[in-house]
């Protein structure tokens, strides 16, 4: 009944889009492409002509050939989401995950991800032409098998760093017949970049550490070469890192590389850290903490921009921003 | 005591009352009709039942049908539910058996199908194929998951289930002890091996999902090429055991007793587990560990109808069948939560009332 539901949906919805796109444009303005830093400078241009069938490799190494523009997209991971909108292609997503917050629009999207769950069922109802995945295990692996052997398309993205989202943004831009579009959002992106990396270059880098959270006794930040320490690293900040795979750091170890700067990520889930005042309390009264550099001068900062810190979509670069400010707020003012 | 007293040497030769026989095995198949059909007929998406019946009528058994249903709703019946309701019944109905024969073997009310170390080993090989990515960097991730393809984490999960088993039944046999000495054995190398598993997770990073996953059971991902591993090892061992009733019932007398009926206890207990190891091995390689099942189902049986194997052992395959594909359909329609949470949340206090009820466990203890 649902799936005759979302055919019913499907026909208009097909004409519609069929319609805007025979206008030229409108499909593309919906969604304006980078988040905040970015002007409206972007005016959406026709793509030239993509030739399918398109043969590209994804970050998993794998080979996806697609015989034609793919109209119909399921995204298995909020960043993928965010990728599709900023090449002008939102309009084509049929499947997201109940994660899924930004663009606003894809709120009205199914559901085909839910609780971390890829329901297979779903997707089949959603009648991609490609899926995007996530590596690194972040859809799991069992799911993109049982996917790939359903036989659908299905494209893993897996950003290690900035490189990598430039990367998969042209990548995505592509395979959606959107190249002009992904060109001019990673050019904006990378200008963004070099703005702050060029007023940070001259500052002094304070040893920064990040709070992922603490649980159970468990410190986690940001691992040792992740995406996380690389862009503390660009905001200005030499960070503190934990182990490369897990980003667990032991007590002992964050005492002896002394931070000069507590951002605490988990603050907008820990209402105890909410505002400095609490969270400079809550942080100081932790066994072993009183004697940090950072905490003696006051330095724990709540840090709630963590979402665009942590999805590695077009957004990043706002995340870079905020991480940037709050390490070198004198650079940045605020 | 009272247990044993049921099975008295005219079950062991007679076997069941003929009614009694087509009265379970009937009920039980009659269950496993009604579950499988309920399974095939719900889901996440809704075909609807006119056009699942139809799908499966055209599809299976050729039957002349004028194509009114999409293509993914043919897809979502033939290649997602099918497999998955088809898997659940394997699954459930293997850890049945071989739950059912190791409660006789071992003469331990508390024995499951993971109990000497097949739900250790497993989840070591399956954690570990997760994790080659990690464990050997490499190794590009495009070659790991090319290697999904022939199903990494299955291989390695029925390797170590079936080495963990073989190594206990080693030391086992060195070691010339009965029931409880095997019992110990398990005890000591699942520790060990789950002290690995811990290890692992603790290193796991991103992939403590899909361990969590694989831990807690989960018939996701379930489709043809899994079952097709699976499927020939289980109803291979299942035959075997079935074969093997009337040995089961000579062991549940005691090892002095089935020494006088003919029958070696050392070498019959090895045998048997072996069987119950290998059904076990292939099932947990492809749905985790799934708890709960292997332990209440034949309990239930006995307390339905005794302990006698020749009909205990066909139950438990109709009966387990039928349970998992229940379960899974509840798992399925929570939402996708592992089935194992399903098994146990509602099998625990089910199988409570019923202890309470009738006051006694029949495993045919001395």
């Amino acid at each position: 009944m649902a799936l005759a539901r979302v055919r019913s949906l499907f026909i208009p919805l097909l004409a519609i889009t069929l319609l805007l796109a025979a206008c030229g444009q409108t499909q593309s303005t919906t969604f304006s492409s980078v988040g905040a830093g970015l002007g409206s400078s972007a005016t959406p241009s026709p793509e030239p002509w993509v030739s399918y069938p398109l043969t590209l490799t994804d970050d998993a190494g794998r080979t996806i050939i697609l015989a034609k523009k793919p109209a119909r997209i399921v995204s298995l991971a909020p960043s993928n989401t965010e990728i599709v909108c900023t090449v002008g292609a939102c309009g084509n997503l049929t499947g997201v995950t109940d994660f899924d917050d930004y663009p606003a629009s894809v709120k009205n999207v199914a559901h085909v991800v839910v609780q971390a769950k890829v329901d297979a069922e779903k997707v089949l109802a959603a009648q991609p032409d490609l899926v995007l995945a996530a590596g690194n295990g972040l859809t799991p692996e069992a799911a993109i098998k049982q996917l790939t052997d359903l036989g659908l398309r299905v494209m893993i993205l897996y950003p290690k760093d900035l490189a990598g989202v430039y990367h998969d943004v042209t990548l995505v831009g592509e395979a959606l017949g959107m190249p002009d579009r992904a060109q001019s959002t990673v050019a904006s992106m990378q200008a963004r970049v070099k703005a702050v990396t060029d007023v940070v270059a001259a500052a002094a880098h304070p040893r920064t550490f990040y709070e992922v959270s603490v649980f159970g006794g468990t410190i986690y930040t940001a691992g040792n070469d992740s995406f996380l320490s690389s862009l503390i690293s660009l905001a200005g900040g030499d960070p503190v890192t934990g182990d490369a795979q897990s980003g667990a750091i032991q007590l002992e170890d964050l005492i002896a590389a002394d931070p000069e700067l507590i951002l605490l990520g988990d603050a907008s889930y820990d209402l105890t850290l909410a505002t400095r005042a609490k969270a400079l309390t809550a942080v100081r009264a932790r066994s072993g903490w009183g004697q940090i550099s950072a905490v003696r001068a006051g330095k724990v900062i709540p840090f709630t921009d963590d979402v665009v810190t942590t999805r590695p979509g077009p957004r990043i670069v706002d995340g870079l921003e905020a991480l940037a400010r709050a390490i070198h707020p004198e650079l940045f003012g605020s | 005591m009272r247990a044993a007293a049921a099975v008295t040497p005219r079950t062991l030769v007679g076997g069941p009352s003929l009614t009694k026989a087509s009265l379970v095995l009937g009920g039980g198949l009659l269950l496993l009709l009604v579950a499988g059909t309920v399974a095939l007929a719900l889901g996440s998406v809704g075909v609807g039942l006119g056009d699942t019946a139809a799908i499966l009528g055209h599809r299976l058994l050729g039957v002349p049908a004028q194509v009114t249903w999409s293509a993914p709703a043919e897809q979502i019946i033939m290649e997602v539910r099918l497999p998955r309701v088809l898997t659940a019944m394997l699954v459930g109905g293997g850890l049945s058996v071989a739950g059912a024969t190791f409660q006789a073997v071992l003469r331990n009310p508390l024995a499951d199908p993971y109990i000497i170390g097949t739900a250790s080993g497993a989840s070591l090989g399956a954690i570990a194929a997760l994790m080659l990515p990690v464990l050997l960097p490499g190794l590009a991730v495009g070659a790991a998951s090319s290697w999904l393809g022939v199903g990494t984490v299955q291989v390695l999960a029925f390797g170590g289930g079936l080495g963990a088993v073989l190594l206990v039944s080693a030391i086992a046999r060195a070691a010339r002890g009965g029931a409880v000495t095997l019992l110990l054995t398990g005890y000591a190398v699942s520790s060990v091996l789950a002290a690995g598993v811990a290890l692992l997770m603790y290193l796991s990073g991103n992939h403590l999902g899909a361990i969590f996953a694989w831990l807690m059971g989960s018939l996701d991902g379930a489709g043809w090429r899994n079952l097709g591993l699976a499927i020939p090892l289980v109803i291979a061992s299942l035959l075997l055991l079935l074969a093997r009733w009337r040995r089961l019932n000579v062991l549940l007398l005691g090892e002095a007793q089935a020494s006088h009926l003919g029958v070696d206890p050392h070498r019959e207990r090895l045998l048997l587990t072996g069987l119950a190891s290998l059904a076990t091995s292939a099932v947990v390689a492809i749905s985790g560990t799934i708890g709960f099942v292997g332990l209440v189902v034949p309990h239930l049986l006995r307390l339905a109808m005794g302990p006698d194997h020749r009909l205990l052992l066909p139950a438990s395959l109709l009966f387990g069948a039928a349970l998992l594909a229940l379960a899974d359909l509840g798992a399925r329609l929570a939402g996708g939560i592992p089935v194992g949470i399903i098994t146990a949340l509602i099998g625990a206090p089910f199988f409570i009332g019923l202890l309470v009820r009738s006051r006694r466990v029949v495993v045919g203890n001395s």
